[in-house]
């Protein structure tokens, strides 16, 4: 609960930060709009449709006021209310960053693992260059390189769009190798540094074969800081998106967000990231959360002094 | 176990889902449903909300205007089929097409078209390309088939802007079923193709209108893709997934025109491309330095080496396919006579200025600035670049000559209607200086004034033709703008694909295209 709480003044924060970074760049929706067929009557109209001729504090306590009613306004851009913009392209970067945190989670814990019970073998040092390699490579690149290979060359996936699970693939992989490899590489240290200690000595001197002491014991306790880590990459999974959605025409958030930035589109900037931070601080909620299931000592309690 | 057999059975899911949609199918005839990728997606389909170019290709084919503005810059008839002026160039009066249908079987006629122009003329709807018919106070159905439109002000250029893609015409019975405050998502015209299906970011589907009044087409449906990023649309056109595609950047023509299965098209734009000056501040209030800096300027070696032939030199302030074009230029690349008049104006060693300049809007705008500094530095101007967004460019402009930070910038204009009225009164008319306008070289000459005033108000096409070849002359000498380039722009084709019409709109249409 008090957690949830806790959420509230970070929510607050990011409306302030969103309304005044917005309007501190310049440039005026309603040019941005027109662009250089613009006319003054025109501009002046659009700068009184969103309050842009009142004082900023007034501004934002409109949009706070509005907020709060759920109203979320309506995109200057394409003249359609920001939540139906946002309910239709949300979905779709969630599934994106869902299939990409898939990828990360499955090919970053086995590989940590892996390299984790081989220890300075060649099988690790590989492992580990590769996921080097997947954190340092640009996301646009890496897309572009995916394209060529399997889609010009190979023809086993399309090169862009949405729709079936094969449309999936290429963006899941590109927008989830970063993310794979800094899995890779916490899942290998924790599980190095849990099976140095004392109850895997314990475990292993009891007899018990080495697959049991590495999945059973020694992994479940490595966990934590691993799911912290994939908590966190959530939030580069969604900031990422935006490249990925560029390459692959993925109809997503991140594109809509890049086209309302460079539209002045005030409403649906606005709308759109606070709705990412939203997500971010709810994954973040359940990722807290998770930690109670994984080692029972840590405990959510309003006691005095403690929580 | 149970586990392991749901995992197991997934896997087979997920393989199969793969097999089955990489198996090609091979049916007698080509499947006519063409795919057209472009780079940007439609801000809207409703006139009053349109206001780019990628609107307007989707919404031709859906949406009919009552003219029609020709590939070779021509007026034809639409859903008018003839227009006239009175005598007193006041009123104009259109006689509309009959037995023209709504996709959704409202009749068209003069009512329709007149509830379609006082919708857009309507200030409250805000439609950001009003002011193309703004001087029209009424609009007059005098009878089904005839339309009169009343004027405040006689205006020549009103045929070509009634040819606008945003003034569509849309069912009545369609806009009426909507919200008061919404816009029209799915539009219901008079085209050649019927909207089917809008998936926001990824693409539009527009199917076959077997009951059009002119020639239906052959192809059953057309789909826009929306796909940002250059090179994806590349792959897109070389994997098959895109027939047509648009904007494909200069320097990957080469590599296309290596595919026997693709066709580059080079289609000349309607925007020319120039650096502009402030002609109300030192030094570029003189004349002679305005010429000097077009003579300093290599035009030609842009076009041939970093535009790849993607361009042709200005030869005046419109493209040539404008209505009212005359060849006045270009100014010989002259670096001799560009110090020379330098040396005239007093200034023999040079100067230094500011050019501020957008990235990406213009084909190769970074690069082509870069080359013009090195130029201009051989004559002993040196100029600052200053690289700035573009929403955040067009506000620093836009401003009254007093709060002018700019002396040089570099801008390009669409002269979106084909007629010269558009291409050089917003911008050079000494009454279109902001707030007003895009006079944002405040630039003020009488002469040139007068000319374009008669021009717009003489209804007679040869008179104004010849007002034109006047005022393009006066405009090139006082040198407002060093004029760079007219842009061209590159689509590319399957072989497969005929009959695609490639628009200096900037536009691709689909309705004579076939699938072979």
């Amino acid at each position: 609960m008090k957690r949830l709480l806790l959420a509230i003044p970070v929510l607050f924060g990011v409306s302030v930060l969103v309304f005044a970074m917005i309007r501190l760049i310049p440039g005026c929706p309603a040019v941005a709009m027109a662009g250089v067929h613009a006319d003054a009557q025109f501009i002046e109209q659009v700068r009184r449709d969103l309050g842009l001729d009142r004082s900023l504090p007034a501004q934002y306590g409109m949009f706070l006021g509005d907020l709060l009613r759920g109203e979320l306004g309506r995109s200057t851009f394409s003249g359609r209310p920001v939540l139906r913009e946002l309910a239709e392209r949300f979905p779709r970067t969630g599934e994106l960053t869902l299939a990409s945190m898939g990828v990360a989670t499955a090919v970053g814990v086995a590989a940590g693992i892996v390299s984790s019970t081989r220890r300075n073998s060649p099988v690790d040092n590989l492992g580990m260059v590769v996921a080097l390699v997947g954190v340092a490579m640009p996301v646009f690149w890496l897309g572009l390189m995916l394209q060529l290979l399997f889609s010009v060359q190979l023809g086993w996936f399309p090169a862009t769009g949405r729709g079936t699970l094969t449309h999936l693939v290429l963006p899941a992989l590109t927008l989830g190798a970063a993310s794979a490899g800094i899995v890779a590489r916490m899942t290998r240290s924790s599980m190095l540094e849990v099976l140095r200690q004392d109850f895997i000595v314990t475990a292993r001197s009891k007899g018990l074969a080495e697959r049991v002491v590495v999945y059973r014991h020694a992994l479940k306790n490595a966990m934590i800081p691993v799911v912290t880590i994939v908590g966190l990459q959530v939030g580069t999974l969604l900031g990422g998106a935006v490249l990925t959605e560029t390459v692959f025409a993925w109809p997503g958030l991140g594109r809509l967000l890049v086209g309302a930035i460079l539209a002045r589109d005030y409403p649906v900037i606005q709308g759109g990231v606070l709705l990412l931070t939203v997500t971010f601080v709810a994954v973040n909620l359940a990722v807290d959360l998770l930690y109670v299931h994984l080692d029972p000592r840590i405990r959510y309690v309003s006691r005095g002094g403690e929580s | 176990m149970v586990k392991r057999f749901f995992l197991a059975g997934m896997v087979m899911l997920v393989v199969a889902a793969l097999a089955l949609s990489g198996c090609p199918r091979a049916p007698a005839r080509p499947a006519q449903d063409l795919v057209i990728a472009m780079g940007v997606e439609p801000e809207s389909l409703d006139p009053i909300r349109m206001s780019s170019s990628p609107a307007a290709t989707v919404s031709r084919h859906v949406t009919e205007t009552l003219i029609y503005l020709d590939v070779d810059g021509s007026l034809r008839p639409s859903l008018a089929e003839s227009w006239e002026a009175s005598a007193d160039n006041l009123v104009w009066t259109l006689r509309l097409r009959r037995g023209v249908e709504f996709h959704d079987g409202t009749p068209f006629d003069a009512e329709a078209a007149k509830f379609n122009l006082e919708r857009f003329l309507d200030p409250t709807k805000r439609a950001p390309f009003r002011f193309l018919i703004d001087r029209i106070v009424r609009v007059e159905a005098a009878d089904p088939h005839t339309l009169r439109l009343h004027l405040n002000a006689p205006f020549a250029p009103l045929p070509s802007h009634l040819s606008h893609a945003f003034i569509g015409m849309v069912s009545p019975a369609s806009v009426r079923a909507l919200a008061a405050d919404a816009v029209v998502e799915a539009p219901v015209g008079t085209g050649p193709f019927i909207f089917d299906e809008w998936a926001r970011g990824e693409r539009i589907v527009l199917r076959r209108n077997p009951d059009y009044w002119g020639d239906a087409p052959t192809i059953d449906t057309v789909t826009f893709r929306f796909v940002p990023e250059d090179a994806s649309r590349l792959v897109m056109l070389e994997t098959g997934e895109a027939h047509a595609i648009m904007r494909v950047p200069p320097k990957d023509v080469p590599r296309l025109q290596g595919d026997a299965e693709i066709q580059v098209v080079k289609e000349n734009s309607v925007r020319v491309i120039y650096i502009g000056f402030n002609t109300q501040v030192p030094p570029f209030n003189d004349r002679r330095v305005r010429q000097a800096l077009n003579h300093a300027i290599d035009k030609q070696a842009i076009v041939d080496t970093i535009l790849a032939g993607a361009g042709s030199v200005s030869t005046a302030p419109v493209v040539p396919a404008v209505f009212g074009y005359h060849t006045v230029g270009p100014y010989p690349y002259d670096p001799a006579r560009a110090r020379q008049l330098l040396a005239e104006a007093g200034i023999p060693r040079g100067f230094k200025a500011t050019l501020h300049h957008p990235t990406g809007r213009y084909m190769m705008d970074v690069t082509i600035v870069e080359a013009i500094q090195g130029m201009l530095r051989e004559v002993g101007v040196e100029v600052e670049l200053v690289t700035m967004e573009w929403a955040a460019y067009l506000a620093f402009l836009r401003v009254p000559p007093a709060d002018a930070k700019h002396q040089m910038f570099m801008l390009g204009w669409g002269c979106v209607t084909l007629d010269a009225d558009y291409g050089i009164f917003p911008l050079l008319h000494s009454s279109q200086w902001p707030p007003a306008g895009w006079g944002v070289s405040y630039f003020k000459n009488d002469l040139a004034d007068a000319l374009m005033d008669q021009a717009r108000t003489t209804p007679d096409r040869a008179q104004r033709q010849t007002l034109y070849r006047d005022a393009l002359a006066v405009i090139w000498e006082a040198a407002p703008w060093i004029f760079l380039h007219n842009e061209v722009q590159i689509n590319a084709v399957r072989a497969n694909v005929q009959g695609l019409i490639h628009h200096p709109l900037e536009n691709i249409f689909a309705w004579n295209a076939r699938i072979e």
